[in-house]
């Protein structure tokens, strides 16, 4: 079987179907057993034209990164996909529209702009299109067909795709693309002359025994969400966390939960350290902007221990900055955001099987350390679709991790009580025995306001070193390659992990001595095993996605060695070839 | 800042490519940009049939590669194709609807594959090598084909004999010595090639014509007058080149088998000129048109055509000796000569 591994991108218009189409042939080649990892950029603005881009990387082999270079790109919109033609590959392929409604002027066709080495395939889309359909709405349709056609794909299996894509939808709809899908496919198989190599023909891999589930990072915290038992999400629409919403206001009431949609993230966080409060389980998502707003609130949580989920879903910043962009640049804010010693715990899944575990554990732990518990997502994660082996949902005894006071505790109950490990039995509102105040002012084991000497250093201690057992039930950071006298070493978080892991073992293959690591929990910091592989490499290097090299920072008072660094900020995730080119650089 | 100059090239062949290179030696500020229909880079046809028999890769047809046109700041739009030309407002109408302006046009555009009118009705099961295109199509056809039906003939079609029988194909080579291009055999040549072709175990057969070729589960069964039956997987054709000036006729442009262009290359349009296998040159002695062939002639036509174009006068001088009258029709042979 030849090895296959295709970046394809659908470049259009808000309107043209660009981000469905990419859909559609992610999760169509996914059933068909190939390794998938998509994602989508699309413009901020509600209304508009702005340009909507669906990146999928298909692969017989394991995917870690969503790839730097297009081998196909599929343009729906010349503007658009003009400006998009800096990501193809020296080699790649472009579908265009040859048969637009009229003459364009000189440069206006992406046909015009394709260098040499390149190679197009002018398919009419619009005209397919609308002997399909009778509309233009079907040229993504028209250019799947193609792309099935000239690269090899089943074009029966993949129709039976777009009719479960569009199940919901009336005759019409249905009809109209799988009309247009076949126009698309029988043209391309009599008109176009094959001159590239590309071909997903004879290498489709053998059908995993696996049950998989496609999903994104929103779609994977959302029902991890609901499998662990929430009770209530409350939140305020904001790119690129709102998918979460969306999905827990459909699927959370059928479990007999209760999603609101607040009047801003404020009154979000107050809802969730109020259910948290009560008992109940309780989260809510957000991004930047939004996560702005909640961090004074959800020093409440902190302080008064009370068990709070938070997802922020990280976008260009600052302020309202890059709505629709990827950045891993709230990772000062998560960690230090809130008046005072603010301690709480962080985790950063690196891929969307992450995603729903992270979400799980932070149930578990937000509930057993009673405190605030920040996942930190970024617009990749969000948006990037993979084909993962379905998860698994939380045990019985992960559904319920609170520590709940004894009989005898109850009879003076200290709802703050200082024990070995920080943790204070916690009595639910209700239980007999159980009445306490709860503060946001520094407060005694019973909860009374206390400004003393003794009792802030007491309390303060407390909150820090509860949450250090969290490190035992986080998994442990990853370490990929030699363990000892390694050249480079590699640490990386978020989602930035899966392309530093991936140039890591390009980089071995070209006979560098280099390792990886990354941890999901990045707060409380798991030193010990940080400390052990920075000794065991001579040089590091982190890379991220933020100016000032966030992480960086954390890492290196815990180091005996200086950081190299790979910080950009360009709105895309960063890429293993990228990751690898700093790599070799200090190798030479 | 005034406009600067767009020189168009259409082809990307010999010609074409010494028209860009002339023209950027004589002006490093204009723009100039070479249209192909060819999706591949300028490259060597005769070698079409090692390519096509996997002997030899891509790179091996390449006469230049693509890094000498950015240096060069040669613009080249490969597999696009000139519809129409508006002589008038000087416009080229692209198939993907594209609109290209030019202020001065060299069409070099070559040759498409000469048919005898007694296989037109069987063109539909014929197949070509005229270009990249084509011989890419091909490639896996021949791969897959056992046996395969020649009918020649022209030079092309030696060599893909020659690379076929590497291939250990069996192969039918049916020629005709009065239409061979671009110059007729006679009767002791037609008979030789047959000799020579029996010896490497290829059934040769000279002046047969085809009756019938039909096909039927991918086997095409071709019936000569002689009453010959022979039964393959694969019929290729090659007869030669004819201009290729379709997409021409019709915009003012003056044809007739060819481009007609004057001894400077010059068509009716004082800015556009044609060069190469497309154009028929006038000669002032002959008092007639010639069309010109091969490489060689081409790249100096594209030369003369580019340097009148930026205001010299070089006329283009057929060798008397090396003109030849094929069915009519003169043309100038040095290639066939030097082959």
């Amino acid at each position: 079987m030849a090895d296959v591994d295709i970046v394809i991108e659908i470049c259009g218009s808000a309107g043209d179907g660009t981000i469905s189409s990419g859909e559609i042939l992610s999760r169509f080649m996914s059933s068909q057993g190939f390794e998938i990892m998509s994602f989508d950029s699309y413009p901020s603005e509600i209304r508009g034209f702005g340009k909507c881009v669906a990146h999928s990387r298909i692969s017989n082999k394991k995917v870690l990164s969503p790839g730097k270079y297009t081998d196909i790109l599929i343009a729906l919109n010349n503007a658009h996909a003009i400006s998009q033609l800096h990501t193809l590959r020296e080699t790649g392929i472009v579908i265009f529209d040859n048969k637009p409604p009229n003459y364009l002027e000189e440069d206006q066709s992406i046909a015009g702009w394709i260098e040499p080495g390149m190679i197009s395939y002018g398919i009419p889309l619009l005209n397919l299109s609308q002997k399909a359909s009778g509309s233009a709405r079907g040229r993504n349709m028209v250019a799947l067909g193609a792309l099935a056609a000239i690269f090899g794909i089943d074009g029966e299996q993949m129709k039976s795709a777009i009719h479960a894509r569009y199940a919901k939808k009336n005759k019409v709809v249905i009809d109209s693309n799988i009309n247009s899908f076949a126009e698309g496919f029988t043209w391309a198989q009599q008109h176009v002359t094959k001159v590239d190599s590309y071909t997903f023909g004879h290498s489709k891999p053998k059908p995993s025994k696996e049950k998989k589930a496609i999903i994104n990072g929103n779609q994977a915290v959302a029902q991890a969400a609901i499998d662990s038992g929430l009770h209530l999400y409350a939140g305020y629409p904001i790119t690129p966390a709102t998918k979460i919403m969306e999905i827990v206001s459909r699927e959370l009431p059928k479990k007999g939960g209760v999603m609101v949609q607040t009047e801003d993230e404020i009154s979000a966080i107050g809802h969730v350290i109020g259910a948290g409060y009560a008992g109940k389980r309780a989260m809510t998502a957000t991004s930047g902007p939004g996560f702005c707003l909640m961090s004074e609130l959800a020093n409440l949580a902190v302080m008064a221990e009370v068990p709070a989920v938070l997802v922020n879903s990280q976008r260009g910043g600052p302020s309202t900055g890059l709505p629709t962009r990827n950045e891993q640049s709230d990772l000062n804010i998560a960690l230090f955001g809130g008046s005072g010693d603010s301690p709480r715990i962080v985790l950063a899944p690196t891929s969307v099987n992450e995603c729903y575990t992270c979400t799980t554990l932070a149930f578990y732990l937000a509930e057993k350390y009673q405190t605030l518990v920040i996942i930190l997502l970024d617009f990749f994660l969000s948006n990037s679709i993979r084909n993962i082996t379905t998860p698994v949902p939380p045990k019985a005894n992960q559904l319920n991790s609170n520590v709940a006071p004894t009989k005898t505790a109850l009879k003076d109950y200290k709802r703050y009580k200082l024990t070995k490990n920080g943790i204070s039995p916690r009595a639910i509102p209700g239980t007999p025995g159980g009445m306490c105040i709860s503060t946001g002012l520094e407060h005694s084991e019973h909860g009374h306001p206390r400004y003393d000497r003794n009792t802030h250093p007491a309390m303060t201690e407390k909150r820090f070193n509860k949450i250090q057992g969290a490190l035992s039930e986080a998994p442990k950071p990853r370490w990929v390659g030699p363990k000892k006298n390694v050249d480079i070493g590699v640490i990386a978080w978020g989602s930035t992990a899966g392309s530093a892991h991936e140039a890591v073992l390009n980089a071995r293959k070209e006979g560098i001595n280099v390792a990886f690591m990354s941890t999901v929990i990045l707060s409380p910091f798991p030193v010990k095993e940080i400390k052990k592989f920075s000794e065991a490499c001579s040089r590091i290097l982190v890379p991220e996605l933020n100016y000032t090299g966030q992480f960086a920072n954390v890492l290196s008072p815990h180091l005996s060695r200086s950081i190299e660094r790979l910080n950009m900020v360009t709105g895309l995730p960063i890429s293993a070839e990228d990751i690898l080119e700093k790599i070799r650089d200090m190798a030479r | 800042m005034p406009k600067k100059d767009h020189y168009v090239i259409i082809g990307n062949g010999p010609a074409g490519n010494s028209a860009a290179d002339a023209f950027r030696a004589n002006d490093k500020d204009a723009r100039v940009t070479i249209i192909s229909d060819e999706a591949f880079s300028f490259f060597y046809r005769h070698k079409l049939p090692q390519f096509v028999a996997g002997n030899i890769g891509e790179d091996d047809l390449k006469v230049r590669p693509y890094s000498v046109y950015k240096e060069q700041n040669i613009r080249l739009r490969l597999g696009q194709c000139v519809d129409r030309i508006d002589p008038e407002e000087k416009i080229l109408y692209l198939r993907h609807m594209e609109k290209v302006g030019y202020t001065k046009l060299v069409i070099a555009t070559g040759g498409s594959p000469r048919i005898l009118p007694s296989l037109t009705s069987f063109e539909k099961h014929l197949r070509f090598m005229t270009g990249y295109n084509n011989a890419i199509k091909l490639m896996p056809e021949i791969q897959k084909a056992k046996t395969i039906t020649i009918l020649g003939g022209d030079l092309i079609s030696f060599e893909l004999v020659k690379a076929l029988r590497t291939m250990k194909k069996k192969i039918f080579f049916i020629f005709y010595s009065k239409c061979f291009w671009p110059v007729e055999l006679t009767g002791n040549m037609s008979a030789k090639i047959c000799a020579n072709m029996k010896k490497k175990n290829i059934e040769a057969y000279a002046d047969d014509t085809v009756e019938t070729l039909t096909e039927k589960g991918n086997l095409y069964t071709l019936k000569t007058a002689s009453g010959r039956t022979f039964k393959s997987d694969l019929v290729c054709c090659f007869l030669g080149l004819v201009p290729n000036i379709g997409y021409i006729i019709g915009s003012g442009i003056d044809t007739e088998r060819g481009v007609l262009v004057n001894e400077f290359m010059q068509t009716n349009y004082k800015d556009i000129y044609a060069c190469g296998d497309c154009a028929q040159i006038y000669d002032p002695k002959l008092k007639d048109y010639w069309i010109s062939i091969g490489w060689s002639n081409a790249g100096l036509q594209g030369k003369i055509a580019a340097m009148n174009l930026l205001g010299s006068s070089k006329v283009v001088k057929p060798l008397p000796k090396s003109i030849r009258d094929v069915v009519g029709i003169k043309i100038q042979t040095s290639w066939w000569d030097h082959f």
